[in-house]
């Protein structure tokens, strides 16, 4: 079944000899999850506060725009901003742009779903105490709401930025130079797939595992700090 | 700008071979993967031996790649390692699998924990069979509990089977861009799948958030 003859011949050195564009590549797919999960996070954040307005159209306009997001894949989400937004705008995007654009919408729904949970769980006499002391709309959200929302939002936030993370290796498909792009061209020049993919599967591996150890780590702290 | 309709009346057929093609994959993905997932679970429940640390390194591994380089790996690795050819829907279909039974795997053990301990004790203080217990006590109990769960990764394996059109599969999404980038009609193809995969993924985890509302009043938490 497995052709050992040819896994004999593996040579990993090649793996070594392009550390470099690799290892930019890399560092390009952390910075892509950065840049996404604040974009995304501040997004979200504010749609989820949006969604409790009066207003009736800007909820529904906020729970249009968190399904439609949850609902397509990211794929297709991002094909359709890098290729199709344009033609709507006129404005060009590079590749770069239109995969953090998408990342970061896609992010923003996700996060205001859970941003929303934590503030759904702050018991209405918070709600009715700072109404009553008559506080302002912002002193009301900033030092009462939210810092008591944190608590429930942070560990879910933290497990999604391992989603964002996934997600970045999808921005490949645009020609952006992450990881799983480089790792792609470098073994498409070579003819040398088993040992580049494999390594960039390895690298991917890792950096999810202390991303999900990380938030696991958080989670526990914050279970802590509830008692 | 224009909006032209004609492009998708006229390709009407290839949108539905690829949609037909992606709920192949789908289908085909979701059994084999709740399959290899259930025994992956069966092999994690005693929580220790060789037998779950497999499991586990499995289940952890699959979960914390991205399908991405999962499945480039597969279409780009597997052949040569294998010394043999392999089409790109064989390669990614088996990718999606793979994945699916990790996350389900997941899910069904989940749902197996949540079942009170007491249960376990009940029955055996009955002395209820080993096999009778599991089949009329726990898995009743544990289903209900992992429905939700098992529901919704449905729509992620929607989801995750556009990625195939990376690696060349002819389903949904490669059929819209390859019409786009032939005709510069982007906005009408890739506007008809978003909306095709919206419809067929909205209404199931619709379902699935039901369910789980039902359950959480039965369950009380």
């Amino acid at each position: 079944m497995i052709d050992w003859d040819y896994i004999s011949g593996l040579d990993f050195g090649i793996v070594w000899e392009y550390r470099l564009p690799l290892f930019r590549g890399f560092l390009l797919s952390l910075v892509l999850m950065v840049i996404a999960t604040v974009l995304g996070f501040s997004i979200g954040t504010i749609l989820a506060i949006g969604a409790r307005s009066k207003i009736h159209p800007v909820r529904w306009l906020i729970v249009a725009y968190v399904e439609f997001w949850r609902n397509t894949p990211l794929i297709v989400q991002l094909v359709w901003i890098h290729f199709a937004l344009p033609l709507v705008t006129g404005i060009s995007t590079t590749a770069l742009q239109s995969g953090l654009i998408g990342l970061s919408l896609n992010t923003a729904a996700y996060y205001s779903e859970i941003v929303r949970a934590g503030i759904d769980s702050i018991p209405s006499g918070q709600w009715e105490a700072a109404d009553s002391l008559g506080l302002p709309k912002r002193v009301k959200w900033m030092r009462v709401i939210l810092p008591q929302a944190i608590k429930i939002i942070v560990p879910p936030m933290t497990s999604m930025v391992i989603g964002v993370f996934k997600g970045t290796a999808i921005l490949s498909i645009l020609a952006v130079n992450d990881l799983m792009k480089v790792a792609n061209t470098i073994s498409n020049f070579t003819f040398k797939p088993v040992e580049i993919v494999t390594a960039a599967a390895i690298i991917y591996f890792i950096t999810g595992s202390i991303l999900s150890w990380a938030s696991r780590r958080v989670e526990k702290h914050f279970q802590k700090s509830e008692r | 700008m224009d909006f032209d309709y004609t492009i998708i009346t006229n390709n009407y057929s290839i949108f539905i071979s690829g949609l037909w093609i992606t709920l192949w994959i789908v289908t085909f993905s979701f059994l084999s993967g709740s399959i290899f997932g259930l025994i992956l679970c069966i092999a994690s429940l005693r929580d220790s031996g060789i037998f779950f640390r497999a499991a586990r390194v499995y289940v952890d591994f699959f979960r914390t790649t991205p399908e991405m380089v999962l499945i480039f790996w597969a279409y780009f690795c597997l052949p040569p390692i294998l010394g043999l050819k392999m089409s790109s829907i064989v390669a990614g279909t088996l990718a999606l699998s793979l994945v699916s039974a990790a996350f389900l795997a997941e899910i069904f053990r989940a749902g197996i924990r949540a079942v009170p301990k007491e249960q376990f004790e009940a029955g055996k203080a009955l002395a209820i069979p080993t096999f009778r217990l599991w089949q009329k006590v726990i898995l009743p109990q544990a289903v209900r509990r992992m429905m939700p769960a098992f529901i919704n990764y449905l729509t992620e394996l929607l989801k995750n089977s556009a990625l195939l059109s990376a690696i060349g599969v002819h389903e949904l999404a490669f059929e819209a861009y390859s019409l786009g980038a032939r005709t510069f009609r982007y906005v009408e193809a890739l506007t008809l799948i978003a909306v095709v995969y919206f419809m067929i993924i909205f209404p199931i985890s619709i379902y699935a958030r039901r369910i789980e509302a039902k359950l959480a009043l039965k369950t009380g938490n």
